[in-house]
This record gives structure tokens, sequence and C-alpha cells, in this order.
């Protein structure tokens, strides 16, 4: 119990940080109400500096808190400025030229506080060594999320967007439950370590592997893969900018922790070489991984909105990562950390996307109603450069990086991926991610080309700079993050190898059970009988 | 390296070798199930027979008053069809706090029966369901300074 | 006094004698089956809704079931969980359908044009 509560430390800090958050939203003075999103900040640091002292665990990855819960939190400060104003800011006007305060039009606390527990929900993924509690994580994660998209904008299409999200959430909220009510009948336990040790000593089952990939399917809503992706350019344009980056990280974050803890239940001691996944799981992410990269990129070519274009784009880079999945944590000498890899993309992906949204979240015009929006089409990106030079190079900077251009962040992102499906030898899906790469070269220069190289005409009215001073500064973040982390790359990379080292007592439970053989484990002989 | 997998021979829980177990561990104590069976009867036929025999033996009278829908006593205002307040959803929606609420309870309630009222766990175990219950009162306190019961 | 288990027995001779986890497993599948294709096939939000609760609910038969199965109780710890979430998803499901109604006046799901490409 007290062990326990020692892992969920920045867990705790992010919910205190949410409970002052939110009573701050009510408050009378709009000083204090203007204190919420720095109490937000404050948690976050709160949360990144203890996760840091997180101790080890007794779960499927053992190490894997300090770097995945800082990788989080951190990413979540970076996006924090971004969320500044997105709600509220109209009616703050109302308030400033002396309409009476009404606590119940606002809805400052309660985006912050939803901000706040969806991080909190992709922690609690990561500490998590249960199903109830991976089910509960995942919830919590998305929950928020679903309300946020609909409150961003006070515009019907953000809640038509909310409502999408929401019942496609539900669907894959139904499904995932269901592979673990499955995974549960095949076991007798929720204890992931003891699903772990069912699995080697008992074989899968069919209830094994049709719940483990059922939990796998609907788990793949949260990361934007197929089947179960169609919902992304929709959400993704609906909701605005800032949530939209939000969206692209928070619950791909915890969908991958989720996937990889359920994978290391069955491990990747499988197949020819004892490296892979059973055949059934690997076909199903094989499959996975490639129809989500090559849709994704396929669909992205034919977008003139940039942020659906972003949208498919998040998909394929889902589908990216799913390669580090399928790989595994490289047992034996030969194989690369895949799960390392992934995970190391996701803070690359997380800081690179930021800034491609927050470039256009700065971003505003009159829409036909005469209202500012943020700007959404590749349209209104063009001549930038002559306008804004700092927002076009910071949209050119995450651009190229998104693509995976040397210097820069992606390219050591995806380099891991490579080098660790390359040594599992899983040449044909590597093959197909280096044609999705080059296929997604064609759009991301597409940007490229509208913010540094085209002129804008004459007659059409400039894309105003937002008097929101945070989402700059987000941008200039993400901007300076995929040139700067970039020195530190290696140091991530091998953290992140680190953080996503299996089990060990785990990965030797197939020798002693091979010792053990004359006495096999005690509950599975009162079990039989 | 030892390759991982299935290392017994023994049956997995789906394989139709084992389905002895299922019967035996599902079967239950079917005498325990008639009682319920005889308070559905008895509802049942308390029911059918009410409207039976009160459309036997009651009077028989048409007329405006009896025609109209039943209110639970009160006379009916506007048509049926007439649009809820939204303020109506939101209280419903508080409620369902209350309704889960209780869901929880029904364990706790069973376990707290066990103890022996003497132990110290007593206490700390009723403490702990009282700051559950508290935890819900906070969440009605906001939703009450957000102003969600005002009806103006 | 009547033999009450050769009264149930008698009365339901298939039902009584041999439910076994199968039989639970059927239901549990036929209703996810129901709400996936409730949810596939229909068009009114509240409808498609009930279907994810159905399919919810379905997962906790299943739960519950093998809870009886391996005779532990985390199934059922899992089962008051999930009516958890279900109805805290039925309280946003309310809040969201509501406003959304109130905007567009339709609850058809094909009726939004706006979002599509």
């Amino acid at each position: 119990m007290i062990e326990k509560l020692a892992q969920l430390h920045p867990e705790i800090a992010l919910f205190a940080a949410t409970c002052i958050v939110m009573v701050l939203g009510l408050a009378k003075s709009s000083f204090w109400r203007g204190m919420s999103v720095w109490v937000t900040g404050l948690g976050l640091v709160a949360a990144l500096v203890l996760s840091f002292f997180s101790p080890q665990t007794d779960g499927m990855l053992p190490n894997s808190l300090p770097y995945l819960k800082a990788m989080i939190a951190a990413i979540g400060l970076m996006i924090l400025p971004l969320m500044g104003g997105t709600v509220d800011r109209w009616y703050e006007r109302t308030v400033g030229r002396g309409a009476s305060f009404d606590p119940l039009r606002v809805t400052r606390g309660e985006f912050y506080a939803f901000y706040l527990l969806s991080l909190m929900g992709v922690m609690l993924c990561v500490t998590a060594d249960d199903l109830i509690w991976l089910f509960l994580a995942l919830e919590l994660t998305s929950l928020p999320t679903y309300i946020m998209v609909a409150m961003s904008t006070p515009r019907l299409r953000s809640q038509e967007a909310g409502v999408k999200y929401f019942f496609l959430g539900a669907l894959s909220a139904a499904t995932f439950l269901y592979g673990f009510a499955m995974l549960y009948g095949a076991t007798g336990t929720t204890q992931l370590q003891d699903i772990a040790i069912h699995f080697r000593t008992e074989g899968m089952g069919l209830i094994g592997t049709l719940g483990l990939v059922m939990a796998l399917i609907g788990v793949s809503f949260k990361i934007a893969a197929a089947p179960m992706h169609f919902y992304t350019p929709d959400v993704y344009q609906g909701a605005a900018s800032p949530v939209s980056a939000f969206l692209a990280f928070a619950p791909k974050a915890a969908g991958f922790v989720v996937m990889i803890q359920l994978l290391s239940t069955v491990g990747w001691g499988w197949g020819e070489h004892g490296i892979a996944l059973p055949e059934a799981l690997r076909i199903t992410l094989w499959v996975i991984a490639a129809i989500t990269m090559t849709f994704g990129n396929v669909l992205a070519l034919l977008q003139s909105n940039a942020k659906r274009m972003l949208a498919y784009s998040s998909i394929a880079h889902s589908g990216y990562m799913l390669v580090g999945l399928l790989v595994g944590p490289g047992q034996g000498p030969i194989a690369g950390n895949g799960l390392g890899a992934a995970m190391f993309y996701l803070l690359c992906y997380g800081v690179m996307n930021l800034g491609a949204f927050a470039v256009l979240a700065c971003l505003e015009k009159r829409d036909e109603h005469g209202e500012l929006v943020e700007i959404e089409t590749v349209e209104d990106l063009r001549g930038l450069h002559a306008a804004r030079p700092g927002l076009a190079w910071a949209m050119t900077l995450c651009a190229l990086s998104l693509l995976g251009m040397p210097p820069l962040l992606g390219f050591w992102g995806k380099l891991g991926l490579f080098t660790s499906g390359i040594s599992a030898g899983e040449i044909g899906l590597v093959v197909i991610m280096g044609l999705n790469s080059a296929v997604a070269a064609f759009y991301y220069l597409r940007l490229v080309r509208a913010v540094m190289l085209d002129t804008r005409d004459e007659d059409m009215d400039r894309p105003a700079l937002t008097d929101m001073f945070g989402r700059r500064v987000a941008a200039g973040l993400s901007a300076v993050g995929v040139l700067v982390v970039v020195i530190w790359a290696g140091q991530l990379q091998a953290a992140s190898d680190h953080a996503t080292e299996v089990n060990p007592r785990i990965r030797q439970f197939n020798e002693r059970v091979v010792e053990a053989e004359e006495t096999p484990v005690i509950e599975s002989i009162a079990r039989n009988d | 390296m030892v390759k991982a997998g299935p290392v017994t021979d023994r049956a997995p829980i789906d394989s139709p070798d084992s389905g002895v177990r299922p019967r035996m561990l599902l079967a239950f104590d079917q005498s325990a199930y008639l009682p319920i069976l005889l308070i559905i009867m008895m509802a049942i036929a308390f029911a059918v027979g009410n409207i039976g025999v009160s459309l036997i033996l009651g009077p028989r009278r048409e007329g405006d008053v009896k025609s109209i829908t039943y209110e639970s006593g009160m006379n009916p205002l506007g048509t049926a069809r007439k649009r809820f307040n939204v303020r109506f959803y939101i209280l419903a929606m508080t409620f369902l706090v209350f309704d889960v609420e209780i869901i929880f309870l029904y364990p706790w309630a069973v376990s707290f029966a066990q103890i022996d009222p003497r132990s110290p766990d007593g206490s700390l175990f009723l403490g702990r369901v009282l700051f559950f219950l508290f935890t819900t009162v906070v969440a009605y306190v906001y939703a009450w300074k957000k102003g969600v019961f005002r009806f103006d | 006094m009547i033999d009450t288990a050769l009264f149930a027995q008698a009365a339901f001779p298939e039902l009584m004698g041999g439910i076994t986890l199968y039989h639970y497993l059927f239901v549990s599948a036929a209703m996810f089956g129901l709400g996936v294709i409730g949810f596939l096939a229909r068009r009114n939000l509240i409808i498609m809704f009930l279907c994810t609760e159905l399919m919810f609910q379905g997962a906790g038969i299943a739960l519950i079931a093998f809870s009886r199965y391996w005779m532990n109780a985390t199934g059922q710890v899992f089962v008051i969980f999930v009516l958890t979430i279900a109805a805290a998803e039925a309280a946003l499901a309310l809040g969201l359908v509501v406003y959304l109604f109130r905007r567009r006046h339709t609850l058809d799901a094909q009726a939004w044009a706006e979002l599509s490409g």
C-alpha cells in the first residue's frame, strides 16, 4: 500500500493542482481566475520533479516510471502555454467590460482541470500493474478529452467533433473492456504479472489470444491506429488547435503505454528465434502497423486543410511507432530495443508535433461571420515567411522534423525505429515504413513550400497574429526543442531503452518453469482438480 | 536462450477436455431459487388478480376527469410532448453520482459486518467509507457553487 | 413439503440443470454483438449510446461469469468499476447530446455534414 503510494507522487501532485484549479476557476476576481493556468503549470513542474524520484516497481516495466512520467509531464508543460486563452476568451472580455460574473458560464477551471486529469490518466497507465487499473486509467485519460474537444471553441463544429469523439471512444472502451474480460477469463487474475506467468506456464489458449487482440484493437483508438482511426481528422479539425495538439499526444501516449503493458504479458519470447510475439499477435500488429502508416500518409497527401493533414500524419506516426512495439524489448544480442525506440519517438513526436499545431493556433483570420478564428488551410499559410519569419521558421523546422530530416529530432527518433525493425528481421515492414516516409515528404514539403517559398497574393487578407503570447511561446519552445533536444538524443534514447526493459522476473520465469517441470505451480494444480 | 511458450502439456481452459469443470463450478443450489420463483409468481398473481377483480367488481363511470392522464394526484399541465427544461437533465446527472456511490457501499457493508466491533480496524474501516462519502459532498459543494442548482 | 430441487429440475430441466460458463459467455457475446450491430446500424444518438452501454454490460456479464468460474472476487470488483465508468459515460453522453440537441434540434448522426472529408 505504502510502496504503491510512493510510485504515485507525480499523480498526487497533479491531483492536488486539479483541485486547486477547479476552485480558482470559480473565483470572483479575474486575477484569481487567471492564476489557474499558473497553478496548472506549477502542478506539472512538481509532477516533473517528483517523477525523477520515482522508485523501481514490480510491474511489467520496472524502470519505466521516471522516464515515462517525466516525458508526460514535460510535454504537458510544453503544451500548456498553447492552451492559454482557448476557452472563456470572449466571456472574460464581457466581464471585463462590466458584466456581472456568472460562475455557470466560465469553463476555464474545468478546462485546465480536465487537462491535468487527462495527463494524470496517462501517468496512471504507466504505474498500472492491473487490468482494472489500466481500464480506469485509460478512461481517465479519455473522458476529459471528450469534453475538452466539445468546449474548445464555441462553434457548433467543436461540439459535433466532441460528440463524435465520445461515441467512438465509448465503442473502443467497450471493445478493450471486453478484451480485458477475456484476459481475466483466460487467466483468472487481473494482475498483469500473474497473467504473464499464466501465459508462460499454460500457453495463451483461444480466449487469451482473443482477449488480447480485442484489447489491442480497442486501444488502437487511443493511438489513432487502424481499424479505429477514422475519427482522427474530423476531431482534430473540429477541436481548437491547442486541443488537437494535446489529443495528438496524451491519448496516444496512454495507448502506447497500455499496449506495451499488454504485450509484455505475452512477451516477445516466441517465434523461430524466440524474439517475436506469438504468431497471431505478430500478424495482427503487423497488419495494423502497415495499414495505419500507409492510410495516414496517402490520405494526408490529399488534404488541403493543414489540420486534417496533421491529423492524418498523426495516424501515420502511430504506424511507425507500432513497428517498435512489434519488435519488442530486444531480447538476445541481435535485436535492438524496439520499445525504447517507440517511447523515444513518442517524446520526439510530442515535441515536434506541438510546433506545427502551435503555428496554426498563433494565426487568426476572420470567418464569414466576421469572427476571428484560427487558420486551418495550407492556403492561409502561404507567404508566412514575409510576414512572420519566426513562425515560418518554427513551422519549417517542425515539418522537416516530422518528415525525419537528418539533423533534426524526428530523424533520430525514426532511426531507432528503423534499426530495431531491421535487427528483428522485420524487413518487409521496414521497407513499407521507408516508402511511407518518402510519401510523407511530399506533404510536409508542401507545408514548407507554402510558408517559405510561396508569396501571398495582394488581394488576400493576411492572417493576424493572435494576441495570446503563450501560443507563440509554445511554437518557439517546440522549434527550439526540435533543434536542441538532439544534443541529448543519445542519453534520452538510452534512458528510454532502460525504461522499457521488461521485468527480468518475468523474462527469467521460463527458465524456472523448465527447472521446476516436475513440481508445477501450485495454483494450477488446485485449479485443475 | 529458452524458448517461451507453453512448456506443460496441461489442457488450456478452453479445450474440450476441461468441459466438465465449468459445469461443476457453476452448478448452484437450485432449491435456493425457489423463493424467488414464488415471489415472482405471487407478484404476477397479485397484479393480474387486482386488475381482474376491479374489472369485475368496480363501478364504471366515464367522465372528463376520469379520462385525463393520472399525474399522481396533480392536474396535468400542458401536453406530454412539452420539452423538459435542461436543468432536469443536469439534476439527473448529479443524481448519477449517488447512484454509483451506492454500488461501492454494498461490498463495504457486507465486509463491515464481519469486523470485530472491538478491533481498531473498525473505526479505520468506517473512516475510509466516510471519506469516500465526503468526496461526493465536495463534488456537490462544487456543483452548488457553480450554480447548477439555481432554477432562475 | 415438495422437494425444491426436484421441482426446479422438473420446471426447467435444461435451464436449471446445465448452465455452464459457456451459456453465460454466449449471453455476454450476444449482448456485445448486438451492441456493435446497433451502434453501426442505428442513427439516433441516444440509441447509439444505449448500444455502447449494452456492450459494457455484455463485458460485465462475462466478468461475473469468469469470476464465478475462477472462484475469486476480482471479476466482481472489476464490474463495480465498470458500472462506475458506465455511469460517468452516461452523464457525459447526456450532457453532450442535450447540448447538441439544443443547437441542432435533431439527434440524427447523419445530419452533421459540417465535418467530413
